[in-house]
C-alpha cells in the first residue's frame, strides 16, 4: 500500500500556482463592482475637529464616504486574538471602523466607494479633515514619560500601558541571584519588523438578499473575520460569509484577523452603496498600516553556578504595541512562556510592560514574541559562555530542558530532540574547526549557534468535515487558509495514509465559512499538529461507522470486523471501499463526519549555526551558511517542512541583518516600500542546509509537530553570536546595519 | 484620452482603445482577465508583474500600455502548450519552489526570459535574472534548483 506520510508529494495546488489560474483576493471582479480607497492620516497624533465630505460626495463616479460619523461606534479588535483567545485573557477592544482620533501616520481617517480607482483618490483628496494635532511618541520608553500625551483613555494601569504589567516566575529568584558564582545583565534593543506578504491587505464586500453579507478576503482566518464583522456591523453571524478565494499571497501573520482595515471598510462600503466594493491596499498602506512585529527592550539577566549550571533568569521586556493593541494583548507573557523554557531553571522573574506608541500597530508576525524572547535569552547564555570559559555549545547542551523536566508551561516537555538538532547544526557549520579563531585583517569570520522552541497546540475548537462519496471518493473541508505553508496538501496526505486510500481521490475545500466547520484559522504552528489530529479523529470516525454498516449489513458482528487498505472484511464478506459506499447510497446512508483535534500540546525545537563574514571597513556582514535543524517530530512532507525552514531562515536574516521600519521625529515611517525596507533577495541567499530531525513525539499527528515560526527563532542571535566570533564585538541592537556594526567596531577599538 | 493599442500576447493578436495613464498591466489584467500576472506594489519594485516584452522580462506595472504598440508579450498564461506544462513549471511544481504563489508567476516569466537567452546559466546568472523578484516565502532556495533543473529539461528536449 502506497504511503503517504514522510512523502514529499508535489502540492497539490502547484499547477495552479504555475499557470496563472490561482485565485487570489486581488483577482475577484464582481458586476457592478465598486472601488475603494482609503484617507489615511498624515498626523501621528490629532484629534480630528471636523470632517466635511460634501465635496468628496458630489464628485462623479463617487458613490458613498464614510467616516467616523456615519459608521458603527463599536469598539472592537481587528485580530483573531479577539475572538480566539484563551479564556484567561480579556480581549482588549481599542478601535473603531473610524474614529475621531488619529493615533499613528496612516491611520484610517475616511474612506471612499466610487467607480474606478481614479475617482475614489481623487474624492478622498477632496474630505476637509480639520485636526488638532497632540504630541507623539515613536519608542515605548518615551511613551511612558511624563511628557507624552496619552494615547488611549486609561484603563486603570497608567499612561500608555495596554494592560497591567505582566508577572510570572517560579522558585525564588532574588534570592537564587544573589547565589549565582557568575552573572549576566543586558537589555537588547529590537526592531519593528514587517511581514511584507507579496499580496497586498484586500477585500471584496458584497450586500446579500436578507441582510447578509459576503466577504472575499486574504485573511488566514476567515471565521474569526466573519465573527468580527458580525459584531460591528450587527448583522447575525449565520449571515455572513468570509471566503478565502481560494489563496492567499502570503500572511505570516499579519492577517491572523483581518487584513487591516479592509474587510471592515469594504464591508461598511457595500451596505451603504448596496453595491459590492472592492478594497485592495496599495503597497505603501501595506508597509505603514497593517500590524507589524513588537520591537521594543528586553532586559535579561541570567545568573549560574560555577559549573555551568543555570540558576536564574529574568526577562523583563518592554515592548512597542503601536498605536492599536491587535495582538499585544498577549505579547509579553510570550516573551517569559517561550524564553524561560528552553532552559532548565529553578528560579526565574518576568516582568513585562506593553506599550502603546504612535506608530502602526504591533501584531502577529512569524514567531510571535519568540524571536525576541531567543535573542534576549541568548544574548545571556553567550555571556556566561564567555565568563566561564566554557563552549557555547557545551554549555547549552548542559542546561536545555529534557524530556520530564519541570519547567513553567502548563503542558508537559514530552519530546525533544534540541541536542541532536544542536549536534548536527555544529557539524554541519564545522563549529569545531572553526569557532574561536583569532583573526586580523579587514574580512573575518566567525560562527555561531543559537537555539530555541516553539509550541504546537491542538484543543476541540476546530473542526474538519468528511463525507464519503457514493463512488468512495472522499471530500474534506476546514476552514483553515493555506497561505502557502501547503496544508491543503498536507490534510490529505495524513486522510490518505489513515484510510490507505489514494491521494487522487481525495478532494478538499478550505477556507470558506458557509461550507466549512468552526476553525480558529492558519497561524501558530498549529494547523498541522491540530487539523491533522482532525483528520485522523474523522478517519478513525468514519472507518467505525463502516464497519458498523458492513456487520449490520452482513449480520456479521463489528468488532470481528477489520478495515485494511481500503477494504472492509467480514468473516465471510468483503467490500472495497467503493463497493459500501454505492451499496450504502443507494440504501439511503451516506457517511459525514466532523473530527476534531484533542486538548494537547507539543513543543518542536530548533537550533541554527550561522556562519558570518564581517568586513571591518565597511560594516557589511555577509552570511556564508545557515545550518537550521529541526525537530518537527515527523516531517509528514519533507520538501514542504524544508520550504518553511528555508523562507523563515531568510525571514531570520533580514531581522538580523536589514529588516526595520524607523521613524523620523514627527513618527512618520522611513520605509514604506519595498524598496526601502532592506528585506533580502535572490541575491542575499547564503548556502542554508535544511536539516530535518525526527523525534517520537507520542501526541501529534503521525507523530508530526509544527515548524512554520520556529524557522525563524534562533536565526538572528545564531547571526549575532558569528559575529561576536569574527569581531569580538558583542551587539546588543537588531538589526546589524553596516552604521550600526561599525560604529561598534570603532566604539571597540577606542576603548582599546 | 483614448488611442488605440494592437499587440499580441501570447501570440494572439488584441486591439483595444486604451487611455494614456493606463499601465500595461492594469490592461492584461484588467481588460484582457489575465490575471495570471499580479500587482506586488505598483512601482517596479517587486517583480510580481514581470512579463517578457519582445523578448525581455520587464516590469509591466512601470510600462504605459501604449509603449507595448505592436509589440509581442509573453505572460504565464502563455507558458504551457495545452495541458503540456513548460519544463519552467513542471520544475517548480516537483521541487517545492512554490509556496503562496503570488510571485510566482513573475518568478518564471524571469527565468524563462533568462533561458531563452542564456540556455546554461550558472548560479549567479540565475540569481541575478530573480534578483528583481521579491519571494517572501521560499528562501528562493527551491526556486533556484527549480530553475536549474528546468535547463537540464530542456537541454534533453533539445538534444
Amino acid at each position: 500500500m502506497k504511503r503517504y506520510v514522510g512523502q514529499s508529494e508535489a502540492r497539490l495546488d502547484g499547477v495552479w500556482k504555475a499557470t496563472g489560474a490561482a485565485g487570489y483576493t486581488h483577482d475577484v471582479t464582481l458586476p457592478n463592482m465598486l472601488y475603494a480607497k482609503i484617507l489615511r492620516s498624515s498626523h501621528a497624533h490629532a484629534n480630528i475637529l471636523s470632517l466635511d465630505a460634501s465635496e468628496a460626495e458630489a464628485l462623479p463616479g463617487v458613490r458613498a464616504v464614510a467616516h467616523w460619523e456615519n459608521t458603527p461606534r463599536v469598539l472592537y479588535n481587528g485580530s483573531a486574538f479577539a475572538v480566539t483567545a484563551a479564556s484567561h485573557f480579556t480581549p482588549i477592544l481599542d478601535q473603531y471602523v473610524f474614529d475621531n482620533k488619529v493615533r499613528f501616520v496612516g491611520d484610517e481617517v475616511a474612506a471612499v466607494a466610487a467607480d474606478t480607482e481614479a475617482a475614489a483618490e481623487e474624492a478622498c483628496r477632496r474630505i476637509r479633515v480639520s485636526y488638532e494635532v497632540l504630541p507623539a511618541v515613536s519608542d515605548p520608553l518615551e511613551a511612558l514619560g511624563e511628557d507624552a500625551a496619552a494615547i488611549h483613555e486609561d484603563q486603570g494601569w497608567g499612561k500608555n500601558m495596554l494592560h497591567a504589567p505582566t508577572e510570572a516566575g517560579v522558585g525564588d529568584f532574588e534570592a537564587a541571584w544573589a547565589e549565582c558564582d557568575v552573572t549576566y545583565e543586558g537589555t537588547v534593543k529590537l526592531p519593528v519588523q514587517k511581514q511584507v506578504p507579496m499580496e497586498t491587505s484586500s477585500s471584496v464586500a458584497q450586500t446579500l438578499p436578507g441582510g447578509g453579507l459576503r466577504v472575499w478576503s486574504s485573511s488566514q482566518t476567515p471565521h474569526q473575520v466573519r465573527v468580527l464583522l458580525a459584531n460591528v456591523l450587527d448583522i447575525a453571524e449565520s449571515k455572513v460569509q468570509v471566503i478565502c478565494p481560494p489563496f492567499i499571497g502570503g500572511g505570516f501573520g499579519q492577517r491572523s484577523g483581518m487584513s487591516g482595515k479592509a474587510e471592515m471598510i469594504a464591508a461598511v462600503l457595500a451596505l451603504k452603496t448596496g453595491r459590492p466594493v472592492k478594497l485592495e491596499y496599495d503597497r505603501h498602506e501595506e508597509m505603514t498600516a497593517t500590524d507589524s512585529r513588537h520591537g521594543g527592550y528586553v532586559n535579561v539577566r541570567l545568573g549560574a553556578k560555577k559549573d555551568g549550571t543555570f540558576h536564574a533568569l529574568s526577562l523583563d521586556p518592554v515592548l512597542n504595541t503601536g498605536a492599536y493593541c491587535s495582538w499585544g494583548g498577549t505579547m509579553s507573557m510570550k516573551i517569559y512562556t517561550f524564553g524561560a523554557t528552553v532552559y532548565r531553571v529553578p528560579n526565574t522573574r518576568h516582568f513585562g510592560k506593553t506599550v502603546y506608541t504612535n506608530i502602526l500597530p504591533a501584531g502577529a508576525m512569524r514567531g510571535f514574541g519568540n524571536p525576541q524572547a531567543m535573542f534576549a535569552v541568548e544574548t545571556a547564555v553567550d555571556a556566561i559562555a564567555r565568563k566561564l570559559g566554557r563552549d557555547p555549545i557545551d554549555l547549552r547542551m548542559q542546561n536545555i530542558v529534557a524530556v520530564g523536566d519541570d519547567w513553567d508551561n502548563p503542558f508537559e516537555c514530552v519530546s525533544t530532540e534540541l541536542a541532536a538538532c544542536v549536534r548536527r547544526a555544529a557539524d554541519a557549520i564545522g563549529w569545531a574547526e572553526k569557532r574561536g579563531r583569532k583573526q586580523e585583517g579587514t574580512l573575518r569570520r566567525g560562527v555561531g549557534i543559537a537555539v530555541g522552541r516553539h509550541v504546537s497546540a491542538s484543543d476541540r475548537a476546530s473542526g474538519v468535515f468528511l463525507r464519503l462519496e457514493a463512488d468512495g471518493s472522499l471530500y474534506m473541508t476546514s476552514g483553515v487558509c493555506d497561505m502557502g505553508n501547503g496544508i491543503t496538501t498536507t490534510l490529505p496526505q495524513i486522510l490518505a495514509e489513515s484510510l490507505s486510500i489514494p491521494l487522487e481521490r481525495i478532494n478538499m475545500y478550505a477556507g470558506d465559512t458557509n461550507a466549512t466547520p468552526y476553525d480558529i484559522g492558519g497561524h501558530s504552528t498549529r494547523s498541522l499538529y491540530d487539523r491533522g489530529l482532525a483528520v485522523i479523529n474523522a478517519a478513525d470516525q468514519l472507518r467505525q461507522n463502516l464497519l458498523e454498516y458492513a456487520a449490520e449489513v452482513w449480520g456479521e458482528k463489528s468488532a470481528a470486523l477489520r478495515y485494511e487498505a481500503g477494504v472492509i472484511r467480514g468473516a465471510q464478506n468483503s467490500w472495497t471501499l467503493e463497493e459500501l459506499a454505492l451499496y450504502a447510497h443507494r440504501h439511503q446512508r451516506r457517511f459525514e463526519v466532523i473530527g476534531r483535534g484533542r486538548d494537547s500540546t507539543t513543543a518542536p525545537w530548533e537550533a541554527h549555526a550561522a556562519e558570518v563574514e564581517v568586513d571591518m571597513e565597511t560594516g557589511v556582514v555577509k552570511v556564508i551558511k545557515v545550518a537550521a535543524a529541526h525537530d518537527v517530530g515527523v516531517a509528514i512532507n519533507p520538501a514542504l517542512v524544508e520550504g518553511q525552514i528555508e523562507g523563515g531562515v531568510l525571514q531570520g536574516i533580514g531581522y538580523a541583518l536589514r529588516e526595520e521600519i524607523t521613524f523620523d521625529e514627527n513618527c512618520v515611517p522611513y520605509n514604506d516600500s519595498i524598496h526601502k525596507y532592506m528585506l533580502p533577495t535572490a541575491g542575499d541567499v547564503p548556502v542554508i542546509e535544511s536539516i530535518i530531525v525526527e523525534a517520537n513525539d507520542p501526541l501529534g499527528p503521525f507523530g508530526a509537530k509544527g515548524v512554520a515560526e520556529c524557522s525563524v527563532v534562533p536565526t538572528a542571535p545564531a547571526i549575532v553570536s558569528a559575529v561576536e566570533d569574527a569581531t569580538g564585538i558583542r551587539f546588543l541592537e537588531l538589526p546589524l546595519t553596516p552604521v550600526r556594526v561599525l560604529q561598534g567596531i570603532n566604539e571597540a577599538r577606542a576603548s582599546q | 484620452m483614448n488611442q488605440e493599442l494592437t499587440l499580441t500576447v501570447n501570440g494572439e493578436e488584441h486591439t483595444l482603445a486604451v487611455e494614456s495613464g493606463e499601465m500595461l498591466l492594469d490592461v492584461l489584467r484588467g481588460r484582457l482577465h489575465l490575471t495570471g500576472t499580479k500587482k506586488g506594489c505598483g512601482e517596479g519594485e517587486c517583480g510580481a508583474c514581470t512579463i517578457i516584452l519582445n523578448g525581455k522580462a520587464v516590469n509591466s506595472c512601470m510600462i504605459p500600455a501604449l509603449k507595448a504598440q505592436g509589440g509581442r508579450v509573453e505572460t504565464v498564461e502563455g507558458l504551457a502548450d495545452g495541458e503540456k506544462l513548460h519544463p519552467l513549471q513542471q520544475a517548480f511544481v516537483e521541487e517545492g519552489a512554490i509556496q503562496c504563489g503570488f510571485c510566482t508567476p513573475g518568478i518564471l516569466m524571469s527565468a524563462k526570459a533568462l533561458l531563452d537567452e542564456t540556455p546554461a546559466p550558472d548560479s549567479e546568472q540565475i540569481r541575478e535574472a530573480i534578483s528583481g523578484n521579491v519571494c517572501r516565502c521560499t528562501g528562493y532556495v527551491k526556486v533556484e534548483q527549480a530553475i536549474q533543473k528546468a535547463v537540464k529539461m530542456l537541454g534533453e528536449e533539445n538534444s
